[in-house]
């Protein structure tokens, strides 16, 4: 069944279904977050509060919509209600220091996770909508079509935003690095 | 170069790195290449940072996440289908709250064997009591994480005479936390000091300020077990209000019912 099908059917009152739902979708969803807040522990909170999001607003699924990019759209606005909430805190300090075990723990080389840790030190550093378009195009792969759609956008718009955030990732990443 | 030439130019080897030019744009990138040192160094730190990327491997949720979120689900779904049995639900944070008292009573009790000084033993009882009330006020001010909010109002239950500080706290999380689950814990750690006056009385007021409805049927649910007779006026004008879901509807002339 497609995502699109099992959505329709949430949306008439099979709510069981929202559980294949996650199934499919939490991984992609937590890791945007966890990218987007640099918190795991918070990540799995907002991911928590997007499928119940889901749940509360199903009749705003429009049927025949592509549920990838209406699942996003969910996500990002539960980032940005949670992230206007702490603007304060946000402003003041971003750093990795919530994910560094995450990463020590899946990496297998201490080289592997510095350079991760260097990574996402520099993504911390930009706006968060640079960083957002690089976690979805760069590190959930998503195609620039998918993007528009998610950002409701031009494709060609998108494509301009992530080369220049990729830019201006390269250059925090080897000023880091030489202060490192 | 230029800022516009220098973007023009990122831009081309971040195409170039994606395979996404075609064979005109390809030559003129590799001729520029070989004659620019400075494109050749920002390809290579740009393919150092896609290479940082691609080799970044997924992050792991705790299993807990799942759980949590199954409870949710399951929550919702009975939400739909049998409203009255909604407040009944959360028994798990009724059963950590009995085995965390249990615990803090076999603390106590083996606490008090071994120190018969009265006079050290309720100071000791005290201090405990207030890194239990400091425990809970922090919980319940967590505004990132619903779940350590809900173990917050839990908390509640091992403390056996709340002083007026946790009760506002556990009033505002009852009417204006985000989430229903808090709101529900909130109120469940309320009912049980229900012979307090000025609880009752808050209990009583939030019937008409509540805008959660799983919380307001839980309300109804509540005070109508507990008799409170003073209610039913408030209980007539929720079933005759146009605005208000059936299900909260039907609960309130039900508590009607039960109350006259």
């Amino acid at each position: 069944m497609t995502d699109e099908s099992i959505m329709e059917a949430v949306k008439h009152g099979n709510l069981q279904q929202v559980s294949v739902l996650f199934e499919r979708h939490h991984k992609p969803i937590f890791n945007f977050l966890a990218k987007m807040t640099m918190d795991r522990e918070l990540a799995e909170d907002l991911t928590q509060n997007v499928f119940l999001r889901l749940m509360k607003y199903r009749n705003s699924y429009q049927e025949g919509k592509r549920f990838q990019s209406w699942l996003y759209q969910v996500a990002r606005n539960v980032f940005s209600d949670h992230y206007q909430m702490n603007k304060n805190k946000y402003s003041k300090s971003m750093d990795v220091e919530k994910l560094k075990d995450s990463i020590e723990e899946k990496n297998e080389t201490l080289d592997q996770t510095e350079r991760e840790i260097l990574l996402h030190k520099s993504m911390a550093r930009l706006a968060n909508e640079d960083r957002e378009l690089l976690v979805l195009t760069r590190f959930e792969q998503m195609k620039y079509e998918e993007v528009a759609a998610i950002m409701e956008t031009t494709v060609a718009n998108i494509k301009v935003k992530v080369h220049r955030a990729i830019a201006k990732l390269r250059e925090h990443y080897f000023e880091l690095e030489k202060i490192n | 170069m230029s800022a516009m030439e220098k973007e023009k130019l990122e831009s081309l080897l971040i195409d170039y790195l994606d395979g996404a030019l075609d064979a005109v744009n390809c030559r003129i990138v590799e001729e520029e290449l070989s004659k620019n040192y400075r494109a050749k160094k920002i390809l290579e730190e740009l393919k150092e940072v896609m290479s940082a990327i691609n080799n970044t491997k997924a992050m792991q949720s705790s299993s807990s996440m799942q759980l949590k979120f199954e409870y949710s689900l399951a929550a919702e779904i009975l939400l739909q289908q049998k409203p009255k049995q909604v407040f009944m639900k959360p028994r798990i944070y009724r059963a950590a709250a009995a085995i965390g008292f249990v615990f803090m009573i076999f603390g106590i009790g083996y606490w008090v064997n071994k120190n018969q000084q009265q006079a050290l033993e309720l100071a000791n009882l005290k201090n405990e009591m207030e890194a239990t009330k400091k425990m809970l006020m922090t919980m319940l001010d967590n505004r990132q994480s619903a779940s350590q909010r809900v173990q917050g109002a839990t908390i509640a239950y091992t403390i056996s005479k709340p002083d007026n500080e946790v009760v506002n706290a556990l009033a505002k999380a009852m009417n204006e936390d985000p989430n229903t689950n808090v709101r529900l814990a909130a109120l469940e750690a309320l009912t049980k000091f229900y012979q307090e006056e000025h609880v009752r009385r808050i209990l009583i007021k939030s019937l008409s300020d509540q805008k959660d409805e799983v919380v307001q049927m839980a309300l109804i649910q509540v005070l109508v077990k507990m008799k409170e007779k003073g209610i039913i006026k408030e209980l007539e004008k929720i079933s005759r209000d146009t605005q208000v879901l059936k299900a909260v509807k039907d609960e309130a002339f039900t508590g009607i019912l039960k109350l006259s």
